[in-house]
């Protein structure tokens, strides 16, 4: 063995003026710790012979200790000076090795502990690399095995969690600890914020992802705080999404599945919904496509449920029968999208289907009995099929001159231009309704 | 009993026999027979011994004490209900090897005055100085808030035994201090004019039937600690714990100790990962400008546990149970701590959050025990101090937490009461105790049960390590050396976090 570690002990000691243990020695060499140990009283030694180089060392002595007629096994970590006293001590002598070297003389074993936490916490994966003990069964788990092993332990107590949501109907089977808090700014949009959130939980997953080059539409993550504001603004953006852009949904949704093919129509997706608690939602809406026949779709499937870990343990996983209608929701509202940008993915997804039914946000105009004119918006059934979204697309397009802006704004420049688009959606439907009155006269 | 403990050691042979008797420690399983190996310049062939570390078969047995859907809009009565109801057949047997098959069997109702007979209830202990939050705010008593006390019992204290329908006061050859409240017995003796029962004898459930254990080939080992203190304000037992990590793992030691620390198969924290300093409760009433910024005590010591966890679970499966100051619910069972606090460890599938109260097999070999809360709520009810005692009593009383819910917070079951002993344990054990203490107990049908208190290990720095095979336990201690030490030993005052005792 070259003795090239000596010299760089040396540095380490009198350059650097470490304290060097044997654990940090171990991990910074990548060496057996028995090595580190060899290593270090080698140098001790070396250095000693050498010459009278001013080294200090502490040492660790384990073995049968008896006090007071109770006889336990003892590991302590001793001075020098102190090592033949307390040897002497001892019944039996399990082992002796160098502790630590440095050059100044340690009153206190605290310096020892905060060296080997830093080395440990630098070397967090591979803290048991060098030890002399190898653990068959302390594999970390990947995600998608943790996920279902998970889900196995979970499964059965979503259940009773399960019933009482499902009186909900409409509303998030699994968002019931998440429109909570919501409820208080969203009362008036309870019912129709509800999907909405679901469908943003998706959004939001996407804008976790690494990996999407993300074109900086919202710069950071949607902190909670942020959330109460931005979900006032969302919905209303949502709704005035859903009327004005048609999304490809399906195209859109495909997107979400495959995120390396459409990074930027998800951003803008994302920005429009930025709920917090509806990631379950999202993990259990991804759990019912299971009509994705793609590898990469199922992989970012478990992918983003390893990163929702957090919130879905205290939620259903199992959100059971989903109607198609809930599935198809969530298209609508994803993102003011560009229509330019949902023709290029409508064209890019081949592998879902090209028919669907989907539940659209749309304004039913009608007269009620009184004779005023009500607008009320509410989810409509519609097939659709990707040629006819381009169209819609296209429509839209006109309809809606704010939306081309979105995608390139930022985060606060959305929230701004939601409120615009929700304002003038009001602005809208309230007039409708002042007319209904002054016809009534 | 003690022909069984013959003819085990006639089976196993003589030498095997001996070292039973021995009781092989953990040092001599490790020490090396030539001299040591680290005090040299190291070879350069030798990449360093790998041992294997020992895994066995290991089941949780957990859906005892997990609640799943939880409703508080119950009463407290139907646990007494469904544990009188569950012990009296199992009173009444014992009763009658006690006392004869034809000892009359009594109601309180059916009581006649001056007829011997046997009574199975309750106990209730009257105490004046329990805290009683309705004294505490009544005006006519004007009580000022009073600080905990250790010790409630007084001498004015009364026992009165309860069952289904009726109570009735107790005297005689009872020691009142003893007892606690909720533990169900059996007593002979009779109504005298009165109107109270004069105790002659009693009699309590005792162990309940024990399945063997196997017969194990080789010494392993379960290492149990608890009290780990993290968060604190004074940091002196993290070299300590650094020390049991490096130990467990492989890391620090000899060869030998290497080898032997691979038969440690499983690690188990019974409790108070954290410190109770990390339970602030002044968060709640400051004012929130003032504590806006500010991180609860308890985020970064959790974040130290992860990395503690995950040093050790990357090399041993590790079971960790919740104490009094960890974050999870303060009734009892406390359900096991959530994961997503361990970001780092959850990963490994060696890492297993369990209940407090928690019961697994490991190798065939069944442990059982608490954090402490319900040996340090009896503690503070009667007059016994030692944890080992207090133990071994629930044992006997096939109870593990009979003072919940009176005095200790449990949740409100309905049609059971999980803490029933119905299967003898063959490890018992309770964390947070004082000192380490240990005994190996006897039960009336040749159960054999080890009882162990496990040190609270900040203040201790001693964890304990049980040989399955023989079933013995013994003390690992650790030390450093600080500024104003002459000797190595640790000492200094510590305080019980529990129960706030001296020590």
């Amino acid at each position: 063995m070259d003795e090239l570690y000596l010299d760089n002990i040396d540095e380490y000691v009198n350059d650097q003026d470490k304290i060097v243990t044997y654990k940090w020695l171990s991990l910074t060499l990548g060496v057996h710790v028995n090595t580190a140990k060899q290593m270090l009283f080698h140098y001790l030694d070396h250095k000693r012979k050498e010459s009278s180089a001013q080294l200090n060392a502490t040492y660790l002595v384990s073995g049968k200790f008896v006090d007071n007629g109770q006889t336990c096994h003892k590991v302590s970590v001793v001075k020098e000076d102190k090592l033949e006293d307390f040897k002497s001590k001892m019944s039996l002598i399990v082992s002796v090795h160098v502790y630590s070297v440095q050059k100044a003389l340690l009153k206190d074993s605290g310096p020892l502990y905060s060296v080997d936490y830093d080395a440990v916490k630098d070397n967090m994966k591979n803290c048991s690399r060098y030890s002399a003990i190898r653990c068959a069964s302390a594999v970390p788990v990947c995600s998608p095995e943790l996920q279902q092993t998970r889900e196995i332990q979970q499964s059965p107590t979503p259940e009773p969690e399960n019933k009482k949501p499902g009186m909900n109907g409409e509303a998030n089977l699994a968002s019931k600890p998440s429109t909570k808090p919501q409820r208080g700014i969203m009362g008036m949009f309870a019912n129709k914020s509800a999907p909405k959130n679901q469908d943003g939980g998706k959004d939001v997953k996407p804008e976790q992802k690494e990996d999407a080059p993300v074109v900086d539409l919202h710069k950071g993550k949607p902190d909670v705080k942020a959330n109460p504001m931005t979900n006032f603004f969302g919905s209303q953006a949502a709704k005035k999404v859903v009327k004005t852009v048609e999304e490809a949904a399906q195209s859109s949704f495909s997107a979400e599945r495959q995120r390396q093919t459409s990074p930027p129509e998800e951003k803008p997706a994302a920005a429009v919904e930025l709920p917090k608690d509806t990631k379950k939602d999202s993990r259990s809406k991804t759990k019912r496509l299971v009509d994705s026949d793609s590898e990469e779709e199922k992989m970012d499937k478990k992918k983003r449920r390893r990163i929702k870990k957090p919130e879905p343990d205290s939620s259903d996983e199992d959100v059971i029968p989903d109607s198609p209608q809930r599935m198809e929701t969530r298209e609508p509202s994803w993102s003011p999208k560009k229509k330019v940008e949902s023709v290029s993915h409508s064209h890019g997804n081949s592998e879902m289907k090209t028919r669907k039914r989907r539940r659209v946000l749309k304004s039913r105009t009608f007269l009620d009995d009184e004779g005023c004119i009500v607008t009320e918006k509410g989810y409509e059934s519609e097939s659709y099929s990707e040629a006819e979204d381009d169209v819609q697309a296209a429509k839209r397009a006109p309809r809606n001159p704010v939306a081309a802006k979105l995608s390139s704004s930022t985060k606060p420049d959305e929230k701004r231009s939601h409120k615009k688009t929700s304002a003038n959606a009001n602005k809208g439907t309230k007039q409708a309704s002042i007319m209904g009155f002054f016809q009534k006269k | 009993i003690l022909d069984k403990t013959r003819k085990l050691l006639a089976e196993c042979g003589a030498q095997r026999a001996a070292k039973m008797a021995t009781l092989l420690m953990f040092s001599d399983i490790s020490a090396q027979k030539e001299a040591s190996s680290l005090l040299c310049r190291p070879t350069s062939d030798d990449q360093g011994p790998v041992y294997e570390r020992m895994s066995l078969a290991y089941s949780p047995c957990s859906e005892r004490f997990t609640v799943g859907e939880r409703s508080f809009s119950r009463q407290y009565a139907h646990i007494y209900a469904a544990r009188l109801m569950q012990m009296r057949p199992l009173l009444s047997d014992r009763a009658q090897q006690k006392w004869g098959p034809d000892v009359l069997i009594r109601k309180l109702c059916d009581l006649q005055t001056g007829e011997q007979c046997c009574i199975v209830g309750t106990l209730f202990k009257r105490m004046e100085l329990q805290p009683s939050i309705l004294k505490e705010i009544s005006e006519e008593h004007n009580l000022l808030p009073q600080p905990a006390r250790a010790k409630c019992i007084s001498e004015t204290d009364e026992l009165i035994l309860e069952d289904e329908l009726q109570r009735i006061k107790l005297e005689g050859q009872i020691d009142r201090d003893k007892c606690v409240t909720g533990s169900v017995i059996a007593i002979y003796g009779a109504e005298k004019n009165d109107g109270k029962f004069t105790v002659e004898d009693f009699c309590m459930a005792d162990l309940p039937l024990q399945t063997p254990r196997p017969a194990l080939s080789s010494d392993r080992f379960v290492l149990l600690v608890s009290g780990l203190g993290l968060g604190s304000s004074h940091a002196d037992s993290m070299l300590g714990l650094q020390l049991l990590v490096d130990m467990v793992t492989g890391q620090l030691g000899d060869q030998g100790e290497q080898s032997g620390a691979a038969t440690i198969s499983r690690v188990l924290v019974a409790g108070n990962l954290l410190s109770q300093s990390t339970q602030d409760k002044d968060a709640s009433t400051k004012p929130k400008y003032l504590t806006k910024k500010t991180q609860a005590g308890s985020v970064e010591a959790i974040r130290l546990l992860d990395e503690l966890l995950c040093q050790l679970v990357a090399s041993v499966p590790v079971d960790v149970m919740p104490g009094h100051h960890d974050p999870t619910n303060y009734t009892l069972p406390q359900q096991p701590l959530h994961r997503c606090m361990f970001p780092l460890s959850s990963v490994y599938p060696t890492l297993q959050l369990a209940s407090n109260p928690h019961q697994a097999s490991i190798d065939g070999v069944r442990f059982l025990g608490t954090s402490g809360q319900n040996i340090c709520d009896i503690q503070r009810y009667s007059s016994m101090d030692s944890h080992l005692e207090i133990l071994e009593d629930t044992l006997r009383l096939r109870h593990l937490a009979p003072t919940a819910p009176d005095t200790l917070g449990c949740y409100p079951f309905y049609q059971k009461d999980p803490f029933i002993l119905e299967e003898c344990p063959d490890v018992y054990f309770s964390g947070n105790a004082p000192t380490f203490e240990s005994k190996l107990i006897k039960g009336p049908d040749g159960q054999e049960v080890l009882l162990v208190t496990i040190p609270v290990f900040s203040s201790t720095q001693t964890a304990c390590l049980v040989n399955l095979r023989t079933l013995a336990c013994e003390p690992v201690s650790f030390s450093a050396f600080s500024a104003d030490d002459d000797e190595e030993r640790c000492g200094g005052l510590w305080r019980c976090g529990d129960c706030g005792r001296w020590g």
